[in-house]
């Protein structure tokens, strides 16, 4: 973290990493990383719904009819970006799947 | 009535406003660079701040997009459910483990006891996993947009650097203790490796308050602790140190209350102070922030009426908070007030229950010092170093340790 912004002064230094991600809590990892993928799909999910109701609201307000939204087509500028954001997307919701841990929940810090 | 032209007009605007936004913001950034009054500054740096976020609730900034916003509402629900469900779903499993052993919840353990009886039963931890995934969801997105829009932000820290009211002190060459560097809450980079680090700890922490103690958005818990605090018994009050500012809640609510004392807020992160310094200028308070350690501050004997800190003592290990101690003592003046704030502790074996919570966060959340904290007993530390407790004194945040001390050697 402290390196990407290294063009510019930004009063920051290496940190010593949390091993959160080696962390085996529920007895298989898989079943740890699954519940990851859960809890990040549920803020990607609010946040898609929360959305969804701020634009009904402002819609609403502004006439916009739920036909018009069906009907709309994307342009090529569009369909890029939101194929970006469905990449961050997945990554933030399923990326956890990858993880590996395997430090058993009762164990101390490892040697630094 | 807006047709599909109008929505598309509306878009082509934004791509424009996108195009010209790099210019409004060196724009903007050399109007609080040229501001001569609090005011002035203040309203430069709200103007700036404005270009990228969607304007504010009372003093936070609203998150600079409504996604992020989500995000940060959804893992806040979260916390709340958990609070009640998760955490009673495993204190179950965990009960029923005692149960086997032939132990009840209020039996004192001590941490290894505690760390041997959760691997019994992978399902007590579903409480743990379930909430540190959630905090990591909070940090990632946070994190992200930080990253993402890495120009606006460290252009915004660039000019705040230099505006007033208050200053700003840091000290790119010194060496940042290694205890200093962990990741403390899993925040990536903690407090120190962060750029950003300041931005992601005020929103994140949050939710933290919601869930505990209660809403703080407003500072309301910062300015309700500080409201608390006693004065020195001459009522003298002109100069206040806060040890661990952190982003600096803290120490602009010290100096909202004493508007006419020199008001200081310490933290050995760079980004922190950065953050904490443009958020106060945003608010107009001229609190002062220096990057420095709480062991070693530079400044002189007898220098401040009160000398304070928040939830800061848990992130040090023991001997660090006796060095705090002894520095806080040679900084306070005779008949000064030492009052730092922080969590009961002193003791190495608790009911199960509570040194489970207690292991578990210190394990997992990375809370790295925090067991060395609650074993050593701080009170008696304090008393041990030139500082008198005063009896009967009143807690700054309620449920936590009180602790009010009078230099009196």
């Amino acid at each position: 973290m402290a390196a990407q912004d290294s063009k510019r002064p930004t009063y920051a230094t290496d940190a010593i990493p949390s091993d959160v991600k080696n962390g085996l809590f529920l007895g298989n990892a898989a079943l740890d990383n699954v519940v990851s993928c859960v809890i990040a799909m549920g803020a990607e999910l609010w946040s898609t719904k929360r959305r969804l109701l701020v634009m009904q609201a402002v819609m609403a307000k502004k006439g916009i009819t739920s036909e018009m939204i069906e009907q709309y087509v994307p342009t090529e500028a569009e369909k890029a970006d939101w194929e970006s954001d469905r990449d961050r997307f997945v990554d933030l919701t399923l990326g956890p799947l990858a993880d590996g841990g395997f430090r058993p929940v009762g164990s101390n810090f490892p040697k630094r | 009535m807006i047709g599909r032209r109008e929505l598309f007009g509306a878009a082509a605007a934004s791509v424009a406003i996108a195009k010209t936004l790099q210019g409004d913001i060196a724009n903007a950034a050399n109007e609080v660079a040229k501001a001569s009054s609090r005011a002035q500054s203040a309203d430069a740096m709200k103007k700036l701040a404005g270009m990228q976020s969607r304007g504010a609730d009372g003093r936070l900034l609203r998150l600079g997009t409504l996604d992020l916003e989500s995000q940060q509402d959804f893992t806040l629900g979260f916390r709340l459910m958990h609070s009640k469900q998760m955490r009673a779903s495993s204190v179950a499993v965990f009960d029923r483990v005692l149960e086997a052993e032939g132990l009840d919840a209020t039996t004192p353990l001590t941490v290894d006891q505690v760390r041997e009886l959760i691997g019994k039963d992978p399902a007590i931890n579903i409480a743990s996993k379930t909430w540190l995934a959630n905090q990591q969801v909070t940090w990632k997105t946070l994190a992200g947009h930080f990253h993402k829009n890495s120009d606006f932000y460290l252009t915004e820290m660039e000019a705040a650097d230099k505006a007033g009211p208050g200053s700003l002190v840091l000290s790119p060459n010194m060496t940042i203790p290694e205890y200093t560097k962990h990741e403390i809450h899993i925040q990536p980079g903690g407090y120190v490796g962060d750029p950003f680090a300041g931005h992601i700890y005020h929103y994140g922490t949050n939710s933290f308050y919601i869930s505990v103690i209660g809403h703080n958005e407003q500072d309301q818990v910062h300015k309700g602790t500080v409201a608390r605090l006693p004065l020195p018994e001459d009522g003298k009050v002109k100069r206040i140190l806060d040890v661990g500012c952190g982003v600096g809640q803290y120490t602009a609510a010290l100096k909202e209350r004493f508007p006419d004392a020199e008001v200081w807020g310490l933290d050995i992160g760079g980004p922190m102070v950065r953050y904490a310094h443009m958020r106060a200028a945003r608010l107009g308070i001229g609190a002062n922030f220096a990057q420095k350690l709480g062991e070693d501050t530079g400044f002189p004997d007898g220098h401040f009426d009160l000398v304070t800190s928040y939830i800061m003592h848990h992130e040090l290990p023991a001997d660090m908070t006796r060095k705090v101690i002894d520095e806080a003592r040679r900084v306070t003046r005779m008949g000064g007030v030492y009052y730092p704030v922080d969590f009961n502790s002193g003791g190495d074996k608790s009911p199960a229950r509570q040194m489970y919570q207690r292991w578990w966060d210190h394990r997992w959340n990375n809370e790295v010092w925090s067991l060395e904290y609650h074993t050593m007993n701080f009170t008696d530390e304090i008393a041990k170093r030139g500082f008198t407790q005063v009896k009967n004194a009143k807690p700054a945040l309620p449920g936590f340790g009180v602790r009010h001390f009078v230099r009196t050697a």
